[in-house]
């Protein structure tokens, strides 16, 4: 078998893939170069690339630190990560899971949701509590909604503050403040959903989306549940929290009000989601085999009591930090420690990052940094938050601007963000990030700490080939092995 | 050295132990012998997103249940534009209208599925995917392409343009799909070390996801060269509309672009196969005449100048273009002088190749389903197959597991 022949149609790959993987074993031999740091031996592989696989150094304390800091935040500068390395690994996922949220910078319209995401990007590119943000990310791609339905009032800001605040914390909690949600209620039509014209949409995405996945409810459960969700409405409060008397909106264009609205936030008004008693069917409802006069939080209940619900919130959670393929046996152990801990959030990120699954050699380098994780990683190697607003424009390009999902299923995962374009807009966002070299840091450090001394041979050869630290910098963040976590 | 088909072989081992990320490892490489000459029929695929108002569209302005049902928001019978006593089009599209008069036109009427779903998500879903259960993975024109027109994984056989990611329709395991999202911005930014560094990095890539990555970029490193050839050759035989309705709209006609993009491919290249556009916006809950009406003529705009542009190049014989959208909307209007999302709406069809005319049953206004939906009268696979069978020449059974009545539009 000629292996120097380079272009085969995919028929022949996949023809010689069932017959050839033996003769092939050991072609990989030799490709990674393990990168010692200041001339010290390298951690120990736990294979040398003979089956095709990275070889994994999670065998080590400094490998598992940067595994865990790339999937329970985002990014790491050299020293966050000899931080981390010098701790206990039980140590630092705990320190980890406790982080607190820091406070978002002021934003300067948070009506001008494109100034929010801005604001948030660059946040997450300087926090030094990066957790709470990327679990807001990941509840933000599973609890989903859309800029749009904003119709340019301040919601996204205080949804994402839920997430951020609340994203760590338990399900019921969270579920019940994404109901009341203003920018939820706008986007999947609870606000015009009432007794008499119920609307099935939240009902129907609550059920399917966000706590059981389909098949486990009927659409009668979808119409009843629709009767026990109307009637909730956003209503503008004054600081006091009593729904605010606005005058009339004669004679003023939409653009006039959306003003007004913002000056009205300004002094302290926000946005409450509330249920209005006139607009709510009270009546006795069956939903999913429970019947009296359910309301939403009986009803929240009633959906965490479902065996699926802690399944399907545990297969998202996996498939977002752990494992592109989570088996049925490790959805089944880390869904039963969440549920018994009565769904605390925490409880179920600390079995996601101290199970066999995460630490195991298979799962080195097993997910794909999302555009977002991308950016920020870049910004936080790079020491340059001033890169969140061209990261949010490039964004787009990759396939991901926060807040505009592709549809209510939210953001996709690992080979969805794979196409020729996207990877284009990523390599473009690696020559702009490094453009300008004054003040970049040193790259001598980066394959060692960003790609954990893992390099492979195409990698290591064009960052030796590069001349300057940006292009340096520009191998390196440019590289597969960047793109992965 | 490594080549690509070792990892290609050594990933499919990895899977055996125990990885499983089957779209990745499937994945192939692309091949660049045996390109074929592949724009002799070529189709354009336009979604309509957010459930197009199908009565708003293709009329049925002598039924007085109609206006009885949407006293704000139908289209008064005397500016409706008849194509027949019983239907007209909206007056918004005048250029449908003149190929309509002159054979280019067919519509499909009444096309939908048993059991429609209301959600868009569930919506697109059964017309990417050709499949009312939902169980299928692949894209019905992704798995075209692998099973049927592009064996060899020519990455310009099936093109996404003006979009950023793989439409799902086009999305399958063993499918390579360049997705250009504009013309400028389909490069390699920077200086000439960031042009030979970007394709030197991802040549050989190890892990689940090697391949992928791999073919990524050199679908996209044939996707550049292409663009630029078809810049450098391609000159426009019209002007393209740049508002949605007139030249002076601020809103873009982003249509228009994605479309001149895509004759700007089909007249190059000869490797482009099926494309697709989308424009969104179509999901009319409140004030859709105005909605409505704007991008029905930006639609309208778009495609007559591409249809003359592709006419000018010679191509008139070889282009067909195909619109759908995730469902219609309900019969009767709703508070907000909006429509509620609802069931089966008519299916566009243009290009000289066809039998222009309408085609199937217009669905009825009295006898309908779930609380005033309209029942379909033509299944949207039959619409799919005809355009796979008679228009593209390939075998629709391996695309949609089953055989449907066909249309005679060609």
């Amino acid at each position: 078998m000629n292996l120097t022949v380079s272009r085969l149609s995919r028929r022949q790959v996949l023809a010689l893939g069932a017959v050839g993987a033996a003769g092939a074993a050991g072609a990989g031999t030799g490709v990674f170069f393990l990168l010692p740091k200041h001339g010290a031996a390298g951690p120990p592989l736990s294979a040398a690339g003979s089956d095709g696989a990275w070889p994994s150094p999670l065998g080590s304390a400094r490998g598992l630190a940067a595994h865990l800091l790339r999937r329970a935040g985002f990014g790491y500068t050299d020293a966050e990560l000899e931080a981390a390395a010098a701790m206990r690994y039980s140590d630092l996922v705990e320190s980890v899971t406790a982080q607190q949220p820091e406070d978002l910078p002021a934003v300067a319209s948070p009506a001008g949701y494109r100034d929010v995401i801005v604001a948030w990007q660059r946040h997450m590119a300087t926090t030094a509590s990066q957790y709470p943000d990327r679990v807001a990310v990941f509840w933000h791609g599973v609890l989903t909604s859309d800029f749009r339905s904003a119709a340019q009032q301040p919601v996204v800001l205080q949804q994402l503050q839920t997430f951020r605040l609340l994203g760590r914390s338990d399900l019921r909690g969270l579920l019940r403040a994404i109901t009341y949600d203003p920018l939820m209620i706008r986007y999947l039509d609870l606000q015009q959903s009432s007794a008499a014209e119920p609307n099935e949409n939240y009902a129907r995405e609550l059920m399917e989306l966000f706590t059981l996945g389909p098949g486990s409810y009927t659409e009668t459960d979808v119409r009843e549940g629709a009767r026990i969700f109307s009637g909730i409405r956003a209503v503008l409060v004054d600081p006091s929290g009593t729904p605010a008397r606005l005058p009339s909106p004669q004679g003023l264009s939409a653009q006039q009000r959306v003003t007004q609205i913002v000056q009205l936030i300004a002094q302290g008004y926000s946005y409450k989601g509330m249920l209005v008693p006139r607009l709510h069917d009270s009546g006795s409802k069956t939903y999913l085999k429970h019947t009296g006069n359910i309301d939403p939080e009986q009803a929240i209940d009633i959906l965490l009591a479902q065996d699926a619900c802690a399944a399907h919130i545990t297969r998202r959670a996996l498939v977002h930090f752990c494992t592109p393929s989570p088996s049925a046996s490790l959805i089944a152990s880390v869904a039963g420690q969440f549920r018994r801990s009565r769904y605390d959030i925490t409880t179920l990120m600390r079995a996601i990052f101290t199970s066999e699954d995460f630490t195991a050699a298979t799962q080195y380098r097993s997910l794909v940094r999302a555009p977002v994780d991308y950016t920020v990683a870049a910004m936080r190697a790079l020491n340059r938050p001033q890169l969140a607003a061209a990261a949010a424009s490039a964004g787009t390009a990759m396939g991901q601007l926060l807040y505009d999902p592709p549809n209510v299923g939210g953001w996709p995962a690992n080979g969805a963000w794979i196409a020729s374009s996207t990877w284009l807009a990523r390599l473009n966002f690696a020559a702009q990030a490094t453009a300008r070299p004054l003040g970049l840091p040193s790259p001598s450090t980066a394959q060692h700490s960003q790609l954990d001394g893992v390099v492979g041979a195409d990698t290591r050869a064009v960052y030796r080939a590069a001349a300057t630290d940006a292009d340096r910098w520009y191998a390196v963040l440019s590289s597969p092995e960047f793109q992965l976590k | 050295m490594i080549t690509r088909r070792d990892f290609m072989v050594s990933g499919l081992t990895a899977t055996a132990a125990g990885i499983v990320v089957p779209p990745v490892l499937a994945k192939g490489v692309y091949a660049a012998t045996a390109d074929g000459i592949h724009n002799d029929r070529v189709l354009v695929v336009l979604q309509l997103a957010g459930g197009n108002d199908g009565l708003n569209t293709v009329i049925p302005y002598a039924d007085p249940v109609y206006m009885a049902a949407r006293p704000t928001i139908g289209v008064a019978p005397d500016t409706v534009v008849p194509l027949s006593s019983t239907v007209g089009l909206n007056p918004a599209l005048k250029n449908l209208k003149s190929m309509y008069d002159s054979g280019q036109v067919a519509i499909v009427q009444g096309v939908g599925y048993d059991n429609p779903t209301y959600s868009h998500f569930e919506g697109m879903y059964v017309w990417q995917h050709a499949d009312p259960a939902r169980r299928q993975t692949d894209g019905w024109l992704g798995s075209l392409l692998a099973s049927e027109l592009d064996t060899h994984g020519h990455p310009l056989t099936g093109c996404a343009l003006g979009e950023t990611t793989v439409p799902p329709e086009m999305s399958a395991p063993q499918a390579t799909v360049s997705v250009i999202s504009s013309g400028q911005m389909y490069d390699v930014a920077g200086s000439a070390q960031h042009r030979s560094a970007a394709p030197a990095l991802y040549a050989r890539t190890p892990g689940i996801y090697g391949v992928l990555f791999d073919s990524a970029l050199s679908t996209a490193e044939t996707g550049i060269a292409a663009v630029k050839q078809s810049a450098s050759t391609y000159k426009p035989a019209v002007a393209y509309p740049t508002g949605m309705r007139t030249a002076g709209d601020t809103a873009a006609n982003t249509l228009a672009t994605s479309l001149q993009l895509t004759a700007s491919m089909i007249t190059t290249q000869p490797s482009v196969k099926v494309c697709h556009v989308v424009l969104g916006g179509f999901d009319t809950h409140q004030n859709e005449t105005t909605r409505q009406d704007a991008l029905l003529a930006s639609v309208d705009a778009a495609l007559g100048a591409f249809m003359q542009d592709i006419a000018a190049h010679g191509m008139a014989g070889r282009v067909v273009v195909m619109t759908w959208s995730e469902f219609g909307r309900r019969i009767g209007e709703n508070g907000s002088k909006g429509t509620d999302h609802g069931a089966a709406a008519p299916v566009f069809i243009v290009g000289a190749p066809l039998h222009g005319g309408l085609y199937g049953e217009p669905p009825s206004l009295t006898s309908t389903i779930d609380n005033g939906n309209l029942r379909y009268t033509v299944d949207f696979r039959s619409v799919y197959q005809t355009v796979i069978r008679d228009w593209l020449q390939g075998d629709s059974t391996s695309v949609l597991g089953a055989s449907f009545p066909e249309l005679p539009l060609f």
